[in-house]
C-alpha cells in the first residue's frame, strides 16, 4: 500500500534548495559567537539575530514561518542573558543592535568593520573604564616588561 | 639559532617550575605521609592527562585564535555553558583562595609572622603584578624561581633512603592501616591536583596572550611534553620526602611546616630557605594564573575584552573581575579558615569540574571548521577518549568518596 500525504503541503519542512556560495547555519555559525571589531577587540557575544522578511514585514510583529524568505538586518546583543537562559523575550528596547552591513567576515568569530568604542553595545565597558579602572594609577599604561 | 635554543630551554624550565601549585604541594605531602609512594601512579596518570589536555587546548587557541570559554559558550549555548561557567568559576576561586593562603603560609614559614597578616600583602602583590607586569615576564620569573623546588628531589638523595624499599612502595596497594575508600579518595584528590581546570583556561588564554600561531605549536608541544613530566617527577619527590621521613614517624601533614620537615632533616636551614623561595614562587605563580583564569572565563563567556596584552583601560571589566576575585579570596581567608583544608577541598572539587571543560575542547579539537588540517589525529582521539572516561569516573566518584571517608578522615 502506498503511503499518501495528507493535509496541506508544509513548505517549511521541504529541504532547502541548494544555494550558491557559503551556507551558514544561524545557530551553528552565528549564535554565541564572539564578535570582534575592526582592530580585533572583543565587542560582545552574539545573542540573537533580527530578521526581516524581504517584503518588509518584521519578524517581531508577525509570525513568519519558513516559507517566507527573510534577511538578517541586525546582530543583537545586550543584557539579555537572563531571558535566553530562562525563556521569555526582553522588550525590543533592551537589545543593542549591530547592523548586518557592518559584518565583514564570519569565521571562528564574527568580524565587524567598525570600532568597538563607537558602539552602544560597549557602553558598560566604557563606564567601567571611566569610573573604576581608568582611575586606578597605571590603568592607562601598557604593562611593564622590566623593572 | 642560539636565541631559539634559549627560548626553548626557557619554555621547558618555566613549564617545570610552574607545574606545581599549592594543591600539588599539599596533596603530595599528605599522600606521601599516609600512603608512601603507593599512589605515585596517579601522578603519572595525571601528568599524561594534563599533557593531552594542555596540548589540545593550546592547539585550539593557536589555530583558531579562540580561547576555551569562547568555544564552550559557542558550542554549548548560554544555558549549559552558564552552568559550566558557574562550576568552573567556583572551583577556580576556591583554588585562588588556596593559592593566596599558600603564599601567606610560605611567608609565615620564612618570617614567623602570622599568615593572616600576610594574606592582604600577598593579595596586593598578586594584584600589582596582574596590573602592571607583562605576561611573559610574569611567567618566566615565577617559573624559574619555582625551579628551586628541585630542593625536594635533592632532599630525597640527601636522606639516603633504602632505594629497594622505596621502589617496592611504588606498587599500587592499600596500606594496612588505611581503608580502600580513603585510598581511592586520595587517588581522586591527587588526580584533581595534577589536572586542575584553571590550567586549561590558562593555557588556552595564555596561548592567545602570547600570540601563538600554528608555527609555535611545535615548541609549545615540546614545553608541555618535557616540562610537565619533569614537574610530575618533582611532585613524586615531595611524596617521597614525606614517605621517607613523615610516614615512619607517624606524622600527618596539616601545616606547611611539616612539608619542610624532611627538607630540614636532609639539608638543614640552607635547603629549607631555598625550598621556601620555591614555595612562595610556586604558590604566587599559581595565584596569578588562577586570578587570571577567573577573568578569562567570565570575560570569554560574556564576550568582554580580556587579556594582559592589553592595557587595563582596554580590558576594564576583565581587570575588575580579577580584583573582585582577589577581594573574595582575602575575605574567605580572613574568616580564619585553614588554608591547608581549603587546598584539600579545592583539588577534590577540581576533579568534579574537570569533564565540563574537557569535553568541549575534545569536540572542538575535532572540528575542521575551527581546526582546518590540524584536527586531532587518531592517536590523540583514542587517548582523549580514554581520558574522558577516566575524568568522568573520577568526577562521579569524588563526592560519594568524600562523604564516605569524611574527607579522608
Amino acid at each position: 500500500m502506498r503511503r499518501t500525504r495528507t493535509g496541506p503541503r508544509d513548505v517549511s519542512r521541504e529541504p532547502e534548495p541548494r544555494q550558491p556560495g557559503r551556507v551558514l547555519d544561524a545557530r551553528l555559525h552565528l549564535l554565541d559567537r564572539q564578535v570582534l571589531d575592526v582592530d580585533g577587540m572583543p565587542v560582545c557575544t552574539l545573542d540573537d539575530l533580527e530578521l526581516e522578511a524581504v517584503d518588509g514585514r518584521s519578524a517581531v510583529d508577525e509570525r513568519i514561518d519558513g516559507s517566507v524568505p527573510v534577511v538578517i538586518t541586525d546582530l543583537l546583543t545586550g543584557p539579555v542573558l537572563g531571558t535566553r537562559v530562562f525563556g521569555g523575550r526582553p522588550p525590543a528596547s533592551r537589545w543593542h543592535r549591530l547592523p548586518w552591513a557592518h559584518v565583514v567576515d564570519i569565521g571562528t568569530a564574527v568580524r565587524l568593520s567598525v570600532r568597538s568604542g563607537d558602539l552602544d553595545a560597549t557602553w558598560l565597558e566604557r563606564w567601567t573604564r571611566d569610573h573604576i579602572i581608568g582611575r586606578i594609577p597605571g590603568g592607562n599604561h601598557d604593562p611593564e616588561s622590566s623593572g | 639559532m642560539k636565541s631559539r635554543l634559549l627560548t626553548v630551554a626557557l619554555g621547558i624550565l618555566t613549564a617545570i617550575g610552574g607545574f606545581l601549585d599549592a594543591g600539588d604541594l599539599v596533596t603530595n605531602a599528605v599522600v606521601g605521609s599516609r600512603f608512601g609512594l603507593s599512589l605515585a601512579w596517579v601522578v603519572l596518570v595525571g601528568v599524561v592527562g594534563i599533557c593531552v589536555f594542555a596540548h589540545m587546548s593550546g592547539k585550539v587557541a593557536a589555530v583558531s585564535g579562540r580561547a576555551t570559554f569562547e568555544v564552550i559558550r559557542e558550542r554549548l549555548g548560554p544555558t549549559t555553558a552558564g552552568l559550566n561557567l558557574a562550576a568552573s568559576l567556583a572551583v577556580t576561586v576556591l583554588t585562588l583562595v588556596a593559592e593566596v593562603g599558600g603564599i601567606a603560609l610560605a611567608l609565615q614559614l620564612a618570617s614567623s609572622v602570622d599568615h593572616r597578616l600576610w594574606v592582604p600583602v600577598a593579595a596586593l602583590a598578586v594584584w600589582l603584578v596582574l596590573w602592571r607586569v607583562k605576561f611573559n615576564l610574569m611567567e618566566n620569573v615565577t617559573g624559574l624561581l619555582g625551579l628551586t623546588l628541585v630542593g625536594f628531589a635533592v632532599a630525597v638523595f640527601l636522606l639516603g633512603p633504602d632505594w629497594g624499599d622505596l621502589a617496592a612502595q611504588l606498587v599500587p596497594q592499600v596500606p594496612v592501616q588505611e581503608s580502600a575508600a580513603v585510598y581511592w579518595y586520595f587517588a581522586v584528590a591527587l588526580f584533581g591536583a595534577a589536572m586542575t581546570p584553571y590550567e586549561v583556561f590558562f593555557f588556552s588564554s595564555g596561548g592567545v596572550e602570547d600570540g601563538w600561531t600554528v608555527k609555535d605549536l611545535a615548541s609549545s608541544r615540546l614545553n608541555v611534553m618535557v616540562g610537565f613530566p619533569l614537574g610530575g617527577l618533582l611532585s613524586v619527590s615531595i611524596a617521597a620526602c614525606a614517605a621517607i621521613v613523615l610516614l615512619p614517624a607517624g606524622i600527618q601533614v596539616d601545616s606547611m611546616s611539616q612539608l619542610t620537615l624532611p627538607i630540614a632533616e636532609a639539608g638543614g636551614t640552607l635547603l629549607v630557605a631555598v625550598v621556601i623561595v620555591g614555595l612562595v614562587a610556586a604558590t604566587f605563580g599559581a595565584a596569578l594564573e588562577t586570578a587570571l583564569s577567573t577573568g578569562y572565563t567570565l570575560s570569554q563567556y560574556l564576550g568582554w575584552s580580556w587579556g594582559k596584552f592589553r592595557r587595563p583601560a582596554r580590558a576594564p571589566r576583565f581587570h575588575l573581575a580579577m580584583i573582585l576575585a582577589l577581594v573574595v579570596a582575602v575575605g574567605v581567608l580572613m574568616t580564619n579558615v585553614d588554608p591547608i583544608a581549603v587546598t584539600e577541598y579545592s583539588v577534590v572539587f577540581s576533579a568534579v569540574a574537570l569533564p565540563l571543560t574537557y569535553l568541549p575542547i575534545l569536540v572542538v579539537a575535532n572540528d575542521p571548521e575551527y581546526m582546518g588540517e590540524h584536527v586531532n589525529g587518531r592517536f590523540m582521539n583514542v587517548l582523549g577518549t580514554v581520558y574522558l572516561f577516566i575524568l568522568v569516573v573520577a568526577a562521579l566518584a569524588a563526592i560519594p568518596l568524600m562523604i564516605v571517608t569524611e574527607a579522608g578522615g
